[in-house]
């Protein structure tokens, strides 16, 4: 018997198997023009996917992601999958992590496309990039977080532009579907 | 040679400073390359600076995200606030925008926001026409309000953009969207393709109050020749194009050796006349 299947929201966390030029250069940034940079010890970056709609079982939802390049090339990436609100997120202890997407959603329409032709459902596909920071210990990373997330100047904020972009900021626990959480609520 | 200089700056991934440098040095500037190895003090020798379009280190985080961050751009805002001339063509318009150096004042108020059009999405490139708007911008001071430049935009993310409700409408009203885009007729482009990105009032470029600093996403640099200029272009600019194309073949016919493609191709394009505004301003500082 098939089981059924109900709406629900698939996290696919995807980063570059190789170290990460985009993540390399913003820690440099960060740590050598930003106050809030200097005890920043790590930085990672993820493309995070949100899906929505009705998904098979874990081992099938991630057959899916991996045979498409829509999501990620698996030669050169490695993709986390999280479909339960208990599934951890990549984040170690102490990490911060700061999701950024564009304001209005950044639908992936091709993604959606593929999905529907592959398992005819109709899914939701939106795309975000997840900062996942480490601060040196006793810095106070939540400040911290905050002050390196939205930019307001040459010298405070990096990571989101708040005239286009939006984003949300999480601790231990990620909210699986971040990308809808309100911007109040999105601090863990 | 003497005259005032403009420092071309190159940021890594920058791609399009030997044709400004060219355009600069068309209109009779001393120019040179000021790449972002060197001290930012030495910017102090240039009486202007030209940020030009390109992909500065690889658009990470964001484009224009990590160069509005270097100290080159923190000496070019203090160069600013002096009165010293800054222009920023495209991605230079990026590094602008998110170093808060337009419209001023070092807070950032604006987004080059990814482009929105109807049906597609990513990088775009095309001719379009901007028309000039009342300012004080310097760039502009030589061109009547009303006056049409062809010039070619290519960009993903060239969509100003605020998140103050009215901010864009205020800067119109306030001379500091010194280009729109419009119509080969001039009227304000009202959608896609005239307007490229979707920019919110149709503006193509942004200056702060002073009108020193401009933030333009079209490329003047790459229509400093009117050969330079698409065939689909329509308007007076393809008039005078063609009108080139004519008097050089004219010129061919008596002088071969010494008027053929190149003549035509040479004559000063639209773009030219954003940096003979630029000289205009520095002979007169």
């Amino acid at each position: 018997m098939t089981p059924r299947r109900t709406e629900r929201s698939v996290q696919a966390w995807i980063e570059l198997i190789a170290a990460d030029p985009e993540a390399v250069s913003a820690l440099a940034v960060a740590r050598t023009h930003l106050p809030a940079g200097e005890g920043l010890a790590g930085l990672r970056r993820f493309r995070v996917f949100e899906l929505g709609g009705r998904f098979p079982p874990r081992r099938e939802t991630e057959d899916l992601l991996h045979r498409s390049t829509r999501f990620y090339n698996p030669h050169k990436e490695r993709c986390m999958v999280r479909m339960e609100p208990a599934d951890p997120a990549p984040l170690e202890p102490g990490e911060r992590a700061v999701l950024v997407f564009e304001r209005d959603g950044e639908r992936r329409e091709a993604a959606e496309r593929w999905w529907r032709h592959q398992t005819g459902e109709a899914v939701t596909v939106r795309e975000g990039v997840a900062f996942v920071l480490r601060f040196e210990p006793g810095e106070p990373a939540a400040e911290r977080t905050r002050d390196l997330s939205v930019l307001r100047d040459r010298l405070h904020g990096l990571l989101c532009n708040p005239h286009s972009q939006e984003h949300r900021t999480a601790g231990a626990e990620v909210p699986l579907r971040w990308m809808a959480t309100p911007a109040e609520g999105g601090e863990a | 040679m003497s005259g005032p200089k403009v420092a071309v700056v190159q940021f890594p991934g920058v791609n399009c400073e030997a044709e400004t440098l060219r355009a600069l040095q068309r209109v009779g500037l001393v120019a040179e390359v000021f790449r972002w190895t060197r001290a930012p003090a030495e910017l102090e020798a240039f009486d202007a600076c030209v940020l030009p379009g390109g992909f500065s280190y690889q658009d990470r985080v964001r484009a224009g995200a990590l160069a509005a961050k270097h100290p080159l751009v923190e000496r070019l805002a203090r160069a600013a606030e002096r009165g010293r001339p800054v222009l920023g063509i495209c991605n230079g318009a990026q590094v602008l925008v998110e170093a808060g150096l337009v419209p001023g004042g070092g807070t950032v108020e604006l987004a080059l926001a990814r482009n929105r059009m109807p049906g597609r999405s990513g990088y775009y490139a095309r001719w379009v026409h901007v028309r000039v708007e009342r300012s004080r911008c310097v760039f502009t001071r030589a061109l009547a309000p009303g006056t049409l430049l062809a010039l070619p935009v290519a960009h993903g993310e060239g969509r100003f953009t605020s998140g103050t409700p009215g901010r864009i409408a205020a800067l119109a009203r306030a001379g500091q969207t010194p280009l729109r885009y419009a119509d080969a007729d001039g009227a304000l482009a009202t959608g896609f393709p005239a307007n490229p990105n979707g920019a919110a009032g149709a503006v193509a470029a942004v200056c702060n109050a002073a009108g020193n600093v401009l933030a333009m996403m079209p490329h003047p640099e790459r229509a400093q020749d009117l050969g330079q200029l698409s065939r689909a272009i329509g308007g007076a600019w393809a008039d005078r194009r063609d009108e080139a194309l004519e008097r050089a073949g004219e010129a061919a016919g008596r002088d071969a050796a010494s008027a053929g493609p190149a003549a035509h191709a040479e004559s000063p394009g639209p773009g030219l006349l954003l940096f003979e505004g630029l000289r205009l301003h520095l002979e007169e500082a």
